[in-house]
């Protein structure tokens, strides 16, 4: 009686215990597949983004780095087994269908079957291979390259209390960052931010809190490099002192994160934001990763500063559309109705000025004319919308205030009066601050044009801008040393 | 047939109230519950000057990393110190003498005993998911849906702990040895992955027994029971809300705790029937 039913547990053990083991191949392929599928979304997102993707990334051990050629295997793949998308970069050329597909955060389950399908088995096992093989090292941890796209031996459970439970420690070595920046020791801060986000690759606050240090708190003491103790970074195609070079950390930092997070929008929205529109300036890189922002799941507020960044850009045609979509979207928000008329009157402005510019380079008399009322016309009703902009509200709008004045300041310049166009100016700078900058600018040009005497001030302003252009145009192989 | 369910739930009903007097299963979780309340306290070292947005995230964050690795910890010593105490105590008081002389069968028995344990379990989790999803909720002020999955997720992790160590206890007469061989099982679970590493750099040196080991080692990275499969529970508490491998791996983890489940409680009742009692 006791032999078979033995035989019978036995057999039932080994049946369970035998789907398990199936059960366990099945998902650890999919985690493997869950890596992989990771993998692709980074690698295309550096793809579309970053236009230094194709160089072969910096390696300390020597090894051939195998990311670029198999990512460029995946792209000829993909085109044969998706289908066509019909997108476009930001030039107009026809996307890669991967990168096009990768680009739409609602397509990922499309991207999720590919990369756990039959398409991509022999890329999958490639993958692997070089991921055992730190073959992939240009976006892993230093730690684990596993840690950076798969979750397994990055977690915290008993096994890792014993062999360093990261994420834990990352919060922990947080703590230690947020110590030294209230004792105001930023050169601790920094290898300590670069351990933090090893540990934790997925730490996304740490990439934000530290690019926010590293651009504006590191440098919120310094003074700007004087250009001829600038020197020329390769890395950067600019000339930077101790300063900016601050500036293109941040970058560096966001961009890693970015990397291993292609899918948060906060990061995008910080290097748009943060860094290359208020810190940098470099608007058409703000409007880039802004709009890359927006292509993911985002905050209220992310389409907004998109829209600015377009108007800073000069694009406001698109800021226009951007603004008349977002009132679609929120009726509530106070803000657009106050920008949408701001950007109908600088469309008019603009194109007050390609009259102006038709009207200037007309040979025919009669077309010169005809272009030179279209101005006036078209200027005149540019000055009616700043105008009723300006006094439209219960508080005058200093920018619609900066704009008139600009405005009357060129006629006054076209008609050689400039005296008066300085004192437009000088008023208007006291007006508009957002304005002020452009009008100390044209006021030293008015001087200058005109042969009037200028202030200390502007000489120096006038030396800077010199310096500034001395060095734009020379050789970068002129003025560089160390640099690299 | 209802007999055959009224005696397993009585007799789980009846262990999940004995479970729940016991003082070392109570010790621990107003330990994790300290943890877990204190994580809030741990964001005061942080100075609030931070950026706005990131300061509130990275608090959350430390909530977080601090509640799993505290819902981890305790959850998986009450479950293996009741796993390990149920029927060995039973046995050492002899009440299973008195149930057993019932119409009870052996096999009802311990499915109640198994379910009893499971019912200690789940409260102990919801108990210390709940503090967990309110100490978020209080910092976030947001749900934190995905939360309940990841909660939902330990419990099947647990579950195949608590199935094995349960199966050591029903041959042991006292609780120590299976609470012993219950902390081996979770961590050994945990590492299953070097058995894998063992059996790729196996044979190197062309000696039998190296290749030997390695073939063993591969043959028990197949049948034993990964638990760092589950620590997609870590992962899921950071992913976007359409995360495509998510939706497909958390069923995956549910049969695999199931089936290894199964596995524990079919060599717990093997041993169990063969007991002299």
């Amino acid at each position: 009686m006791k032999r078979p039913s033995n035989i019978i547990f036995a057999c039932l053990l080994v049946v369970a215990l035998t789907l398990g083991a199936i059960q366990g191949c099945h998902i650890r392929r999919l985690r493997q597949s869950e890596t992989f599928y990771r993998w692709i979304l980074a690698e295309a997102t550096q793809y579309r983004l970053f236009p230094d993707f194709n160089a072969q990334p910096a390696d300390v051990e020597d090894k051939a780095m195998m990311d670029r050629p198999l990512f460029q295997e995946i792209l000829d793949v993909a085109e044969k087994v998706l289908p066509e998308q019909n997108a476009t970069d930001d030039k107009g050329n026809p996307l890669k269908r991967l990168i096009a597909v990768t680009s739409d955060e609602s397509k990922d389950r499309i991207i999720w079957d590919l990369a756990r399908g039959s398409a991509l088995a022999k890329q999958r096992g490639d993958f692997l291979k070089y991921l055992g093989q730190k073959k992939l090292s240009s976006v892993a941890s230093e730690f684990d390259p596993n840690a950076v796209y798969g979750e397994q031996g990055a977690n915290v459970g008993i096994g890792n209390i014993f062999f360093g439970f990261r994420k834990l420690a990352a919060n922990f070595v947080w703590l230690q960052v947020d110590r030294y920046w209230h004792q105001g020791m930023l050169h601790r801060m920094v290898p300590l931010m670069k351990t933090c986000v090893a540990l934790d690759p997925n730490f996304v606050d740490a990439y934000l809190v530290g690019a926010w240090h590293l651009a504006y708190n590191a440098t919120a003491k310094m003074s700007d490099t004087p250009e001829p103790l600038k020197k020329y970074y390769p890395k950067y195609g600019a000339r930077l002192g101790e300063k900016e070079l601050y500036y293109y950390l941040a970058v560096d930092f966001l961009k890693d994160g970015i990397r291993k997070n292609p899918r948060n929008y906060k990061l995008y929205f910080d290097l748009g934001f943060s860094v290359y529109e208020l810190k940098l300036k470099d608007y058409p890189n703000a409007v880039k990763y802004l709009s890359e922002a927006i292509r993911h799941r985002h905050d209220r507020w992310v389409p907004r500063q998109l829209c600015i960044a377009l108007e800073l850009n000069g694009q406001y045609q698109e800021a226009l559309a951007g603004w008349e979509d977002y009132l679609r979207k929120f009726p509530d928000n106070t803000t657009a109705p106050r920008f949408i008329p701001r950007e109908k009157a600088l469309i008019k402005e603009m194109e007050a000025e390609k009259a102006a510019e038709r009207a200037r380079n007309a040979k025919d008399p009669a077309e010169a004319e005809a272009a030179r009322a279209e101005t006036e016309r078209l200027r005149g009703e540019a000055v009616k919308m700043w105008q009723d902009l300006a006094g439209g509200g219960q508080e005058e709008d200093p920018f619609a205030v900066g704009r008139i004045m600009r405005m009357k300041a060129q006629k006054l310049i076209e008609e050689q009066r400039y005296f008066e166009a300085i004192a437009v100016l000088q008023n208007a700078w006291s007006k508009s601050a957002s304005f002020a900058t452009e009008a100390l600018n044209m006021i030293i040009d008015v001087k200058l044009k005109a042969g009037i005497p200028l202030s200390v001030s502007e000489k120096k302003a006038v030396m800077r801008r010199e310096e500034a252009e001395k060095y734009k145009n020379a050789p970068p192989e002129a003025t560089s040393s160390e640099g690299k | 047939m209802m007999d055959h369910i009224r005696g397993p739930w009585t007799i789980a009903v009846y262990t999940w109230r004995e479970g729940m007097r016991k003082k070392t299963l109570i010790g621990f979780l107003i330990l994790s519950i300290l943890v877990i309340f204190g994580s809030s306290f741990m964001t005061a070292f942080m100075t609030q000057t931070t950026v706005g947005d990131a300061q509130t995230d990275i608090e959350a964050k430390l909530i977080k990393d601090i509640c799993v690795t505290a819902i981890s910890i305790f959850g998986v010593l009450i479950t293996i110190f009741i796993s390990a105490s149920v029927v060995p105590n039973e046995v050492e008081n002899k009440v299973v003498y008195t149930v057993l002389s019932k119409p009870v069968r052996r096999f009802e028995y311990l499915i109640g005993k198994f379910l009893g344990v499971q019912l200690i379990v789940i409260i102990n989790l919801v108990l210390m998911g709940a503090l967990f999803f309110i100490a978020l909720y209080l910092k976030q002020r947001i749900m934190p849906t995905l939360l309940l999955w990841s909660i939902f997720l330990t419990y099947f992790e647990f579950l195949i702990v608590s199935a094995f160590t349960f199966a050591v206890s029903c041959a042991s007469t006292s609780s120590v040895l299976p609470t012993i061989a219950g902390l081996f099982i979770y961590i050994t679970g945990n590492m299953t992955e070097y058995l894998n590493d063992v059996y790729v750099r196996a044979g190197q040196t062309g000696q039998w027994l190296d290749a030997m080991v390695g073939k063993v080692a591969y043959v028990l990275y197949q049948v034993l029971p990964n638990l760092q499969n589950f620590s997609l529970r870590n992962q899921i508490l950071y992913l976007q809300p359409n995360d495509p491998p998510r939706d497909v791996l958390i069923p995956n983890l549910i049969v695999y705790g199931l089936v290894y489940a199964l596995a524990g409680y079919l060599i717990a009742y093997w041993v169990f029937r063969r007991k002299e009692l």
